[in-house]
């Protein structure tokens, strides 16, 4: 019987601890904002750095970051069971739309307008992707602009006098760029397309018309993109090209092909710059913005990237609020972007002088504000379309199907699923 | 709910029965509340969604059969994936099962040091299955891998292992057997398990090595057998972390397999109903499978207590 007692108290004692671990907040001091965010490594340490210097500037706040890195799902899992922290950054653009339209999410409309931010402080790619609605959702520190580096010298051999513009003109750069051996193996290779929900708005087409609330997933623009990019296969060997793509590391590696001259073109973004400084300091390189077809859209771009949130469980909207205007705002922008080789998703701060005195941040400020800079979609299974585009991808360039034929499956598949998904809903 | 009793025939429990089993209950407790709350509850409610559109953000809305038949009728990517890993099933299982029962044949040679080649090769079983992923995208590799090097020296252009849709599944496959070394072990005891004589008089009625194979060593061996194939078979089909870091689903969804679709279904799009539904399916194939091959084992499976039910 005595051992039963013991039994007894131990599990009393538990449970208190328990309960005692569980008091999120305390209940004298500052007001304790959780704050979760999807960087790691050297990026989380700069937002760690900006949040330790928000909290020496703000007495009656506290933040606490915890990086969910490679754990996302949990983010998922926190907004079901309805315990979320007060502030994340650990969601995609890409996912927005599908939290705002459960009501997962803070609309920020208010909290702006009293803190007086406009929607003219940002590039108007990047604004579009906060709304859902008529609403705002979300604000970011980061994005990401898309554009072509090539290799100065393999340009220079090939004789290649000014930087392709149209399409035409890529292809032709392309070609002249790739060598073959005597046994009809790749010694070097021009270009290759990827990402079609990139060279669909480059094209001329669109994914979802927000007009209408229509999927697009077959515009005659999207399926001459994906016919486009197809043709590379047919052009060169794809099985050919792959086999000799794999003989280096990654794109972003130090035995990527670009770094090591074995790509002439590759279609990145301004985060390259540091791993050019990193691996191939010597690299001879230039950039210019994704050509277009006649009918297509110059300076045309995807947007994405994480963008932060106040989940519509926080319970210190306010505080919550305080810290992602100052997270967001041009101070803490500024020095994140810096420190990470970002474009600047705030106008003001990509045209100041610390960001234009670089070229390439002069030049991708000046992508980023681009009329065809395209957010997310609006639309809340933007995720589940951008997969099934990318299978399209693959079974055209690779399994050589007809992009048409895939496009119209697309079209059919994602009106079934936006209709689930909105059966009933506002 | 009432406790079944088997001596329910006495008209009451003592004093001292019932308090032992109020405080075997209790000291059960963590388990069956760990049971009823992660387990059994979390089964009924995946059946319960199987029906419903639910996407965890918003409460549950029932839609009948709808996942079900968009399941049966129009999803392409499903079939796609159930088709892959019942590759796995019909051509990885069967080798793995025989390269396993070889390995531990040889590994119940009486050798000098056979100990260390136990050893070297149950090793691998112990390395966790993200490692083991990530060391084989290396050996993979079309081009630095050392599989495709070591191929290349005695003149054999090696495939793209895993970027190649017609490679990828035995690329995996082949990946797998690395591993025997799990099930090896288990197929050994079973063979220390055998007793001597019965070899003895296998020898004395003239059988050669082959014979006792077959008429000793397999009939004597089968329990296990039959239990490698049951568990293999399960784990076949829940074929998820390996492909997961490798290849993500691969080019063309040659490794989707059907854990990672469903994996996707309910994290990606979020479409917990959709997701549960996939999982009920696959527990109705898995034990129809299981089932065909308990009805086929009274044919093959030997107990020695002659209790083959």
């Amino acid at each position: 019987m005595r051992s039963f007692r013991l039994l007894i108290l131990v599990i009393i004692g538990l449970g208190l601890l328990l309960i005692a671990g569980c008091s999120r907040y305390h209940t004298s001091g500052p007001t304790q904002i959780i704050y979760w965010t999807g960087w790691s490594g050297h990026e989380l340490e700069i937002q760690r750095k900006l949040v330790d210097r928000f909290n020496a500037t703000h007495k009656d706040i506290h933040v606490k970051l915890l990086s969910v890195f490679g754990s996302y799902q949990k983010v998922t899992i926190a907004f079901a069971g309805g315990d979320t922290p007060d502030v994340l950054s650990a969601v995609w653009a890409d996912q927005l739309a599908g939290y705002a339209m459960r009501d997962a999410l803070t609309p920020l409309d208010q909290y702006l307008k009293a803190s007086n931010r406009t929607s003219s402080e940002w590039a108007p790619g990047v604004w579009q992707m906060f709304q859902y609605k008529g609403h705002t959702y979300a604000l970011a520190a980061t994005t990401n602009t898309s554009f072509i580096a090539y290799n100065k010298d393999i340009f220079r051999e090939a004789g290649i006098k000014s930087l392709p513009r149209n399409i035409a003109e890529l292809d032709e750069a392309a070609a002249k760029c790739t060598m073959y051996d005597s046994n009809g193996r790749f010694i070097r290779y021009g270009f290759r397309p990827s990402d079609l929900v990139t060279w669909a708005y480059v094209f001329g087409g669109r994914w979802y018309d927000p007009s209408t609330g229509k999927i697009t997933a077959n515009d005659p623009h999207n399926v001459e993109a994906l016919r486009w990019m197809a043709s590379y296969s047919k052009k060169y060997d794809i099985r050919r090209m792959q086999g000799f793509e794999s003989t280096f590391g990654s794109d972003q590696s130090v035995s990527g092909p670009f770094f090591v001259g074995k790509k002439a073109m590759w279609q990145t973004g301004e985060w390259v710059d540091q791993y050019v400084k990193r691996y191939a300091e010597h690299l001879n390189w230039g950039y210019f913005p994704l050509p277009y077809p006649p009918g297509g859209r110059p300076n045309a771009m995807s947007l994405g990237g994480s963008v932060f949130v106040i989940p519509a469980a926080c319970k210190h909207k306010k505080e919550a609020w305080e810290f992602l205007n100052w997270i967001c705002g041009p101070e803490a922008v500024a020095d994140f972007c810096e420190g990470i080789g970002n474009v600047p998703p705030l106008r003001a701060v990509a045209e100041s002088p610390r960001f234009i005195k670089k070229p390439l941040f002069a030049f991708a400020g000046n992508l980023i504000s681009s009329k065809n800079a395209f957010g997310a979609p609006q639309m809340p299974i933007w995720p589940t379309y951008k997969q099934e585009i990318a299978r399209a991808e693959d079974f055209a360039v690779y399994g050589g199907q007809d992009p048409k034929k895939l496009l119209d499956a697309i079209q059919k598949k994602m009106e079934m699923e936006l209709a689930d998904a909105m059966e009933g809903r506002k | 709910m009432k406790l079944a009793d088997p001596q329910s025939d006495r008209p009451r429990m003592s004093r001292s029965a019932k308090r032992d089993l109020r405080n075997g209950l209790l000291f059960a407790s963590p388990w069956i509340i760990g049971f009823s709350v992660f387990t059994a509850y979390a089964i009924a409610a995946s059946l319960y969604y199987s029906f419903c559109r639910y996407d965890i953000l918003t409460p549950p809305h029932w839609i009948g059969l709808k996942n079900y038949s968009r399941l049966i009728v129009d999803d392409e990517v499903f079939r796609r994936s159930l088709w892959n890993t019942l590759y796995m099933v019909i051509f990885g299982l069967p080798i793995g099962l025989v390269a396993s029962l070889a390995l531990s044949l040889l590994l119940n040679a009486k050798v000098k040091g056979i100990a260390i080649y136990r050893t070297i090769f149950y090793i691998p079983s112990l390395v966790p299955a993200v490692a083991v992923a990530t060391l084989w995208m290396w050996l993979l590799n079309t081009d630095i891998g050392l599989v495709n090097v070591i191929l290349s020296k005695i003149g054999i252009m090696g495939p793209g292992w895993l970027t190649d849709p017609k490679w990828a599944k035995p690329a995996l496959i082949l990946m797998g057997l690395w591993g025997v070394g799990g099930s090896s072990i288990i197929y050994l005891a079973g063979l220390q398990g055998i007793p001597e004589h019965l070899y003895e008089a296998a020898e004395l009625d003239g059988a050669g090595p082959m014979q006792k194979l077959r008429h000793v060593t397999l009939p004597m061996l089968s329990p296990v057998i039959f239990f490698n194939l049951i568990m293999g078979l399960i784990g076949s089909f829940q074929y998820f972390t390996q492909i997961y870091i490798m290849t993500n689903g691969g080019l063309q969804d040659s490794t989707l397999f059907y854990a990672l679709n469903l994996f996707n279904r309910a994290f990606v799009d979020l479409r917990m109903g959709y997701a549960s539904a996939m999982a009920w399916i696959l527990f109705a194939i898995t034990l129809l499978c299981t089932l065909l091959v308990f009805k086929t084992s009274a044919k093959w499976v030997y107990y020695e207590g002659g209790a083959s039910k």
